[in-house]
């Protein structure tokens, strides 16, 4: 008898658990959208940041055009010496 | 010559029982699993380091003043805890059964007489007293790890959410598994250690730490032990479980990539979080509190040195204590019976359900979401961040080179985060 008590128990639990597992997250699912939307519409963020992550990446990256890199610098060496030759 | 003897008596080897020498060899073991085998290093070390302490003869490191008076105290103490306690023998077993029978009232003045007779807690059992007994060692773990949590994988796709609470399914089934073997009369265990032996499946140690510290503090070693290990082994017992269940094609799929997140967006999360906690189930507001804490001093960006201590010094300093106490609980008498053994067996069943209805969550909603849902990002639904994660990944290269899931994997992995936590809480809530 006892038993039997702890399997129902138990069997309640699962269903209870489960079902509120599943009721608090689809609610988490709902608000968090609704969340965003409000967000990306009343405080879209200013974003500089991945426009420029993206762009460093694709310049280092192919590495094939060192000679418009190396002409780049001289001109700046250059131009630095002019400026501090006393 | 007296002396002598007095001296060999007094010594480990002559005091030592066969469980402590067993235990002593358990502790052995987990140190070689960490240091050897890799597994879980920042807890088993100290884990095993502790239980090997708690074993030591005579020492008394782990046992409270009380168990220490009945245990080292000589005729008189005895016949004074009796006396206290009501019953006639001054047999230590029959003082440690009425002990654990009386009220807290009786309790603190059994405790006053030990310490009056000079006898005093152990320093592991203090560690335990303050890290786990007060709740808050795990809890401050929890809140390294939200510090350490970036939602914004989950926040570019909310639904795998879902997937999250499917992996829960382990828990509850597995409480299901441990009240069928007692029914059977094969195991003993009530509901409350059945809810605690279920935890494990959530792979989570903080959590399951949290909920036997209250739900069943006598099986505490063995549970810890056995979160740890599986969280260890999920590389090991996942893979098998996911390719029986996915065909080649699907653990093919890409899946497109995860929008841009803002910072306002991580930055109300937390909020979001802790407010629905509160509002449905504050049961779980101790774990799930903390959690959203740690990830909005992470996300809000003005208090960079709290959101750094506590995700690196804190947390360390907390896991170091929290070891340490788990290592306390693994002595002879509590961690050597067929519960045990029960325990080890249920937590693998646990994780293996676990992971299989994530997968098969996955495939259902892949069936009906119109974005595509690899298979394999159900499996991360189990937390265990981010191994869970790797590992869905490493499957997913295994079928087309090009494929990489580990982003897409993180936002079930921390939904299953909160989705152990909120079982956790349903757990405390029903049968606490």
């Amino acid at each position: 008898m006892a038993s039997s008590d702890l399997v129902t128990e138990g069997v309640t639990l699962m269903v209870f658990g489960m079902g509120f597992v599943f009721v608090f997250l689809t609610l988490l699912v709902l608000v968090t959208n609704l969340m965003s939307k409000v967000v990306t519409k009343y405080a879209p963020d200013v974003q500089p940041q991945p426009a420029a992550s993206k762009a460093i990446p694709a310049a280092a990256g192919p590495t094939t055009d060192q000679s418009q890199i190396t002409a780049v610098i001289t001109a700046a060496i250059h131009q630095y010496r002019a400026q501090h030759k006393k | 010559m007296d002396k002598l003897l007095n001296l060999f008596v007094s010594s480990g080897i002559y005091q030592i029982q066969w469980g402590q020498a067993v235990m002593i060899a358990v502790g052995l073991l987990l140190l070689f699993l960490a240091i050897k085998k890799n597994f879980e290093p920042l807890l088993l070390v100290p884990i095993g380091f502790g239980g090997i302490m708690a074993n030591i003869p005579e020492a008394g490191l782990a046992l409270s003043a009380v168990e220490n008076a009945v245990h080292l105290g000589g005729p008189e103490v005895l016949e004074q805890l009796a006396n206290i306690l009501g019953i006639s023998s001054a047999d230590p077993k029959a003082i440690k059964e009425a002990y654990a029978l009386t009220s807290q009232a009786k309790h603190l003045e059994i405790t006053q007489l030990a310490i009056d007779a000079g006898f005093n807690n152990g320093m592991l059992y203090n560690f335990y007293l303050v890290s786990i007994a007060s709740g808050a060692a795990p809890l401050l773990i929890f809140m390294g790890v939200g510090a350490m949590t970036d939602f914004g994988p989950l926040l570019a796709n909310p639904k795998t959410l879902f997937l999250g609470a499917a992996a829960q399914f382990g828990i509850f089934a597995t409480v299901l598994g441990a009240v069928g073997l007692t029914a059977l009369g094969v195991m003993d265990f009530s509901i409350q250690d059945a809810a605690a032996i279920g935890i494990i499946g959530g792979a989570d140690g903080p959590t399951a730490i949290y909920v036997a510290s209250l739900l069943a503090p006598h099986l505490l070693g063995a549970i810890a032990v056995a979160a740890y290990s599986y969280m260890a082994l999920v590389p090991m017992i996942q893979p098998p479980i996911m390719r029986w269940l996915t065909t080649e094609d699907e653990r093919k799929l890409a899946m497109t990539q995860l929008r841009p997140v803002s910072k306002n967006e991580k930055i109300f999360f937390p909020l979001l979080l802790l407010i629905l906690v509160a509002m449905l189930l504050p049961d779980a507001a101790p774990l799930l509190g903390m959690f959203c804490f740690g990830n909005l001093m992470r996300e809000c960006g003005v208090v960079e040195r709290l959101s750094d201590t506590s995700q690196n010094a804190l947390i360390n300093i907390v896991t170091i204590f929290l070891g340490l106490s788990v290592g306390s609980k693994l002595s002879a008498d509590k961690f050597l019976d067929l519960n045990t053994l029960g325990i080890l067996m249920l937590g693998m069943v646990a994780f293996g359900i676990g992971t299989a209805c994530g997968v098969l969550m996955a495939k259902g909603m892949n069936r009906l979401s119109s974005t595509p849902i690899n298979p394999l990002i159900g499996s991360a639904g189990v937390s265990a961040v981010p191994m869970a994660a790797r590992v869905s990944n490493k499957l997913g290269l295994e079928a087309n080179s090009q494929n990489f899931l580990l982003m897409h994997a993180m936002g079930p992995n921390v939904a299953g985060v909160i989705g152990s936590a909120v079982a956790a809480g349903v757990m405390i809530k029903f049968v606490g």
